[in-house]
């Protein structure tokens, strides 16, 4: 049997690339064993078989004792399918990797250069291939370019990157013990009192993570807002009206706003000081992942992980640079030229690209983070070959025009601040403009400034004021967190890593601990928090976790052990859980009843419409167990409202009101039909107009027949 | 103990957040009755229906509205 080397890569998409750029001819044979497809490539004299894993094909299991059970300290490295129930086709890769490796002499791996990546070759070289990790080398990318993974592959790192693939390791083995003891005790001290399981989980992350979110929702529940006013003046010049604001921004007493506005109304100002001001504002720099999220989140509002899954696509397809990064940096062997030539084929980039390629040298703007193993999010310069999705579009436009305008010039902006002085009140009238775009001009659609021209006007001029108003306002809660501030957040406070963050949010979501995309934590998040508070403050404390994240860091640079970690977690766990356990019963009511709340308060439709004070709620009746729509004051005897409700299926709140009738609306959800949405009332007119619709019908049918 | 409003566990009379919104509203009397001369029942009655006035603010206003 002619012997091969075995490269592994990350996922399929990834693969084909590989073998593709690898063999000379650039046309590798797909082969398919079990449903697992790999690649046979030719390069000289050597054979290629490029086989991609599925993501992680191993994971971490406790190596004895029941699901039921904790404190676990026992764990060891294991196939996925072990593990979890949605994970049977792992099997079938694994498989494919023995038997592949069997006849391999060389062994290379070329999953993503990063933790996870690292981790993901390791296993399946240790495990799967039967300890190759230590005769394997590396290949090192950045992205998946015909040119670079030719020279990633003729150089190659001579062993694996341990050091990563060690952090990798105690990152996946601390949050394994934190996450399993504490959402066991969490889920389990639930259960044990209620009879009903739920699962409740929290984590080393998202913990700390549900504290930002506590910490805010506490503060808009208890929010009390304060009266205040501000003053508006419309001034007239030269035929066109402008809006001037008032000095005092808030004005704390209504007599005194209404004496101002009294004392203005209908008078002629004089221009007292004209203040203009050029500054610079210099070019944004390059993306790193955090920055991208957040940028598309604020133009397209995508959330943090579809962002990151676009990213992944495109990187894929070697439309971009690798997006896991946290460099905010573009070193100059990427080669910006190429780059910007390569991009100046797609008309819609042409003059832009033409006009940095002008510039005698291109200097990028950079960020002061650094990612040792990757550069910035870039353009690789490839043009889709392909029909790119809407989103892919966007992100992929988006990463081309900030990697453009990186090498702009600062661009100039004007602002000009009119002070008109009326019986001893001043009000300020502001304008701005854009002098020079700078980079500005590559980045133009995302560039949210909007510009205000005032006409030419001199001090001394005189102004007459045609409109003096109040505005009555109150002051805000604070902004509640969106998926895209709540990973700045995580970023600014160094917990959680690029590539966990946005999951850690979604986990949030599906636990429903949170919920709606301005988030709102839910009743059993706040409870849940107030547990972990209580009981073990440590694992929410953010300090705790951001000292971790660092130790965890050391490991790389090799200033500390993972087992110094792991004993160190071990020994914080060991004592916190055996507290837990013997406050158990006491936990578990408190979560049973914020179980329970959650559950009613997911059954909620709306106000009762006769009683005005109860709420219509999903109930089932005693005796029969049949579903209806019941008033929740029936059982404190003052409602008997009710409503019926379709036995089969799955029915649940809309939240949205009936346009006929104004009532809330329930879905409804039977296998084999599409969802429908109910109006249980039974006066509703758009019953009326489907029954004289139905009989209409009924009537033109009769008439064919 | 239990909060008189929710019936979670009660710190005093109220449990943690009816507590602390009660020290908002008990806080924030003195400015509006600055801005606008207002008396505590017309106080109690701004805020239950000010839309930026928060849930657990709104319940205990509600509460001591009925003389709670």
């Amino acid at each position: 049997m002619e012997k091969y080397t075995l490269i592994i890569t990350e996922k399929p998409s990834a693969a084909q690339r590989v073998a593709k750029a690898l063999d000379h001819k650039e046309k590798p044979k797909k082969i398919e064993e079990k449903g697992v497809p790999y690649f046979v490539a030719h390069r000289g004299e050597k054979k290629l078989v490029v086989a991609p894993a599925l993501g992680h094909l191993y994971t971490i299991v406790q190596t004895q004792g029941k699901r039921n059970y904790y404190p676990i300290f026992n764990f060891k490295w294991a196939p996925r399918y072990v593990a979890e129930r949605g994970a049977k086709q792992i099997r079938a890769w694994i498989e494919v990797f023995s038997k592949l490796a069997r006849d391999a002499d060389q062994f290379i791996g070329a999953c993503d250069y990063d933790l996870e990546g690292s981790l993901i070759g390791y296993c399946i070289l240790k495990y799967a291939c039967g300890n190759k990790e230590a005769a394997a080398k590396r290949m090192k990318f950045s992205t998946l370019m015909k040119s670079e993974l030719e020279k990633s592959y003729e150089e190659p790192l001579p062993q694996l990157d341990f050091a990563l693939i060690e952090t990798g390791k105690t990152r996946h083995e601390v949050d394994w013990l934190y996450g399993i003891n504490l959402s066991r005790a969490l889920t389990l001290a639930a259960k044990r009192w209620s009879g009903r399981y739920a699962t409740l989980s929290t984590g080393r992350v998202q913990g700390p993570t549900l504290r930002f979110l506590v910490g805010r929702e506490k503060a808009i529940r208890c929010f009390v807002p304060t009266p205040y006013w501000d003053i508006k003046a419309m001034v007239e010049i030269e035929g066109s009206r402008y809006e001037a604001e008032y000095k005092r921004k808030e004005i704390e007493k209504k007599v005194e706003a209404d004496t101002v506005v009294e004392k203005c109304r209908r008078k002629i100002g004089e221009i007292e000081k004209i203040n203009v001001k050029n500054f610079r504002q210099m070019p944004p720099i390059p993306f790193d992942l955090g920055k991208l999220q957040t940028e598309a989140y604020s133009l397209f509002r995508y959330t943090p992980r579809r962002t990151a899954g676009i990213a992944e696509r495109l990187y894929l397809n070697a439309l971009i640079s690798y997006p896991r990064t946290s460099s905010q940096k573009l070193p100059p062997i990427i080669n910006y030229r190429a780059i910007l030539k390569a991009l100046s084929k797609k008309p819609a980039y042409r003059k832009l690209a033409s006009e940095l390629l002008e510039k005698e040298a291109l200097k990028p703007r950079e960020g002061t983070k650094e990612d040792p193993a990757h550069p910035a999010v870039y353009p690789t310069g490839n043009l889709p070959t392909r029909a790119l999705s809407e989103p892919e579009k966007k992100v992929w436009d988006l990463i081309v025009r900030r990697f453009m305008a990186v090498f702009g010039e600062p661009g100039i902006k004007q602002s000009m601040r009119v002070c008109i002085k009326v019986n001893d009140h001043r009000f300020y009238l502001h304008g701005r403009q854009i002098l020079k775009e700078g980079w500005m001009h590559f980045y133009k659609p995302y560039i949210r400034a909007e510009e205000v021209l005032l006409p030419p006007l001199k001090e001394g001029e005189k102004i007459r004021l045609k409109q003096v108003t109040r505005e009555d306002k109150f002051t805000k809660p604070p902004p509640r967190y969106n998926p895209s501030s709540l990973l700045k957040k995580m970023e600014e406070e160094g917990i959680g890593t690029k590539a966990t963050r946005a999951d850690i949010i979604e986990t949030l979501y599906s636990r429903r601990y949170v919920t709606d995309e301005r988030i709102v934590v839910t009743d059993l998040g706040i409870d849940v928090f107030n547990t972990l508070q209580k009981h073990c403050p440590e694992v929410i404390s953010v300090e705790f976790t951001r000292g971790l994240e660092e130790k965890m860091e050391q490991v790389q640079s090799g200033n500390e052990k993972r087992e110094n970690i792991l004993i160190d977690a071990v020994n914080q766990l060991k004592p916190l859980l055996e507290e837990f356990k013997q406050k158990e019963e006491t936990i578990g009511q408190t979560l049973s009843n914020a179980i329970k709340r959650a559950r009613m308060q997911e059954r909620i439709i709306g106000n009762c419409p006769n009683c005005g004070t109860g709420q219509l709620t999903i109930l089932y009746s005693r005796k029969t167990r049949k579903r209806f729509i019941g008033c929740t004051n029936y059982f404190k005897g003052l409602c008997k409202t009710s409503f019926p409700l379709p036995q089969r299926g799955t029915a649940k709140p809309l939240e949205k009101n009936c346009k006929s009738c104004g009532w809330p609306l329930v879905q409804v959800r039977m296998r084999g039909r599409r969802p429908w949405r109910l109006c249980f009332n039974p006066e509703c007119p758009s019953k009326e107009e489907r029954r004289k619709r139905v009989e209409m019908q009924n009537l033109q049918q009769r008439s064919d027949k | 103990m239990k909060c008189k409003i929710c019936n979670r566990e009660a710190i005093n009379e109220y449990c943690e957040l009816h507590e602390k919104a009660n020290k908002s509203i008990m806080d924030k009397y003195n400015t509006w009755k600055k801005a606008l001369n207002v008396s505590w029942k017309e106080y109690l009655n701004e805020i239950a229906k000010n839309p930026y006035t928060g849930s657990s603010a709104k319940e205990l206003a509600e509460h001591l509205k009925k003389g709670g």
